[in-house]
């Protein structure tokens, strides 16, 4: 017999074959010894088998196989399924941070607002009498910067040499 | 025990409902009422029994974290051989990553058995339901786990073909290859089981 007849006998035998031709089919097994007694033998084994699963006993305890189940859940999911809660519950979860966050911004805004632009003077070290001047001397691979408080009519001169400097304003100067 | 008492006369449908609003003692009962179910049918596909222990708690692991997704369309414990069966193709998979691709074509192919003809078309006739069950299971540990686990979720989890060709990631035509050789391979088994039985 071709591997494929006794796959459509089987087919047959598991009512996996659509009506006209597990019509067909019944008929072969009918009138065809061979066809039968495969029919025959692949019916015992299926019915032999139904529902015949081995009981086979669980040697550990009750609380020692739940135990690791246990852990294993409280480990990935901290005792917490977030997609068997409601989704309000879910949710809730999440309203206390938001709101906690809303208000952060909502009282750093109000600060704002009052106060107006937030002022940096603080940052500028430059004296109302500072001033500088600078010289880059290319061959000499030499800057030299001038600071000069004319409150004081006090010069300090500065010579720097590849290292980059800042001037009195903060701004930093980017010597070769 | 770290169950409350009362929850042993619980209905299946309610301990259901009060684990999925996360009460994890109603989960503990219906693991100690369904734990054997589930762990026979991973030791039906894995015949190992470290294995089939791990892979059945692995799944009831598995079972909490989904347990939203449990519509209620069958019962529970079908619910939980699924996830388990699920688990354990997944490491049958591995497994057969394993194996010479030689030896897979061979079992594929259907070997001996296949070609035999039908010698004893009723090869379980006569037997003790008690007998007959202790004897497919030793003759279950004797194939390859690919035709095994056909025949676990054919005749066990009564699955369709396209079902089963599904879950095994492989064709209608491979699943019904592979139920035929078993189907023969079995009566060959259980047959040559009698003979020896009747000498």
């Amino acid at each position: 017999m071709k591997h494929d007849l006794e796959l459509k006998v089987q087919a047959w035998l598991d009512g996996e074959l659509p009506d006209h031709e597990a019509r067909r089919m019944g008929e072969l097994i009918a009138h065809d010894s061979e066809a039968a007694a495969l029919a025959a033998e692949l019916g015992s084994i299926r019915q032999a088998m139904f529902r015949q699963e081995a009981a086979v006993p669980l040697a550990e305890s009750r609380e020692f196989y739940w135990s690791k189940i246990q852990r294993q859940i409280q480990r990935e999911a901290g005792s917490r399924r977030p997609d068997a809660l409601p989704w309000f519950a879910r949710l809730r979860r999440y309203i206390g941070p938001l709101a906690g966050a809303a208000a952060l911004g909502c009282v750093l805004l109000l600060a704002v607002v009052r106060n107006g632009s937030p002022s940096f003077d603080e940052i500028s070290s430059t004296g109302d009498g500072m001033e500088a001047v600078t010289f880059h001397d290319q061959s000499a691979q030499m800057t030299v910067v001038w600071l000069q408080d004319s409150s004081a009519a006090m010069e300090v001169p500065s010579v720097q040499k590849s290292v980059p400097t800042e001037d009195s304003s903060g701004t930093v100067i980017d010597l070769e | 025990m770290s169950m409350d008492a009362d929850k042993s006369v619980l209905m299946e449908a309610d301990l259901v409902r009060m684990a999925r609003e996360g009460d994890l003692t109603a989960f503990e009962e219906l693991v100690a009422r369904h734990r054997d179910k589930v762990y026979a049918r991973a030791y039906s596909m894995m015949r190992n029994e470290e294995e089939a222990l791990d892979l059945s708690q692995d799944a009831w692991v598995k079972g909490w974290q989904r347990l939203a997704q449990f519509q209620g369309d069958s019962s529970f414990v079908t619910w939980m051989t699924r996830i388990v069966i699920n688990l354990c193709l997944d490491q049958l998979r591995k497994h057969k990553r394993q194996r010479a691709e030689s030896i897979e074509a061979m079992e594929e192919d259907g070997g001996v058995e296949r070609q035999m003809p039908v010698v004893n078309p009723n090869p379980t006739a006569g037997l003790e339901r008690v007998e007959l069950r202790e004897r497919i299971d030793r003759a279950l540990a004797q194939l390859s786990h690919e035709h095994r686990t056909v025949l676990v979720l054919h005749e066990f989890e009564e699955l369709e073909y396209k079902e089963i060709a599904k879950r095994m990631k492989c064709s209608i035509g491979t699943v019904m290859s592979r139920l035929f050789y078993a189907r023969r391979r079995m009566a060959s088994l259980l047959a040559g089981v009698r003979r020896e039985g009747s000498e």
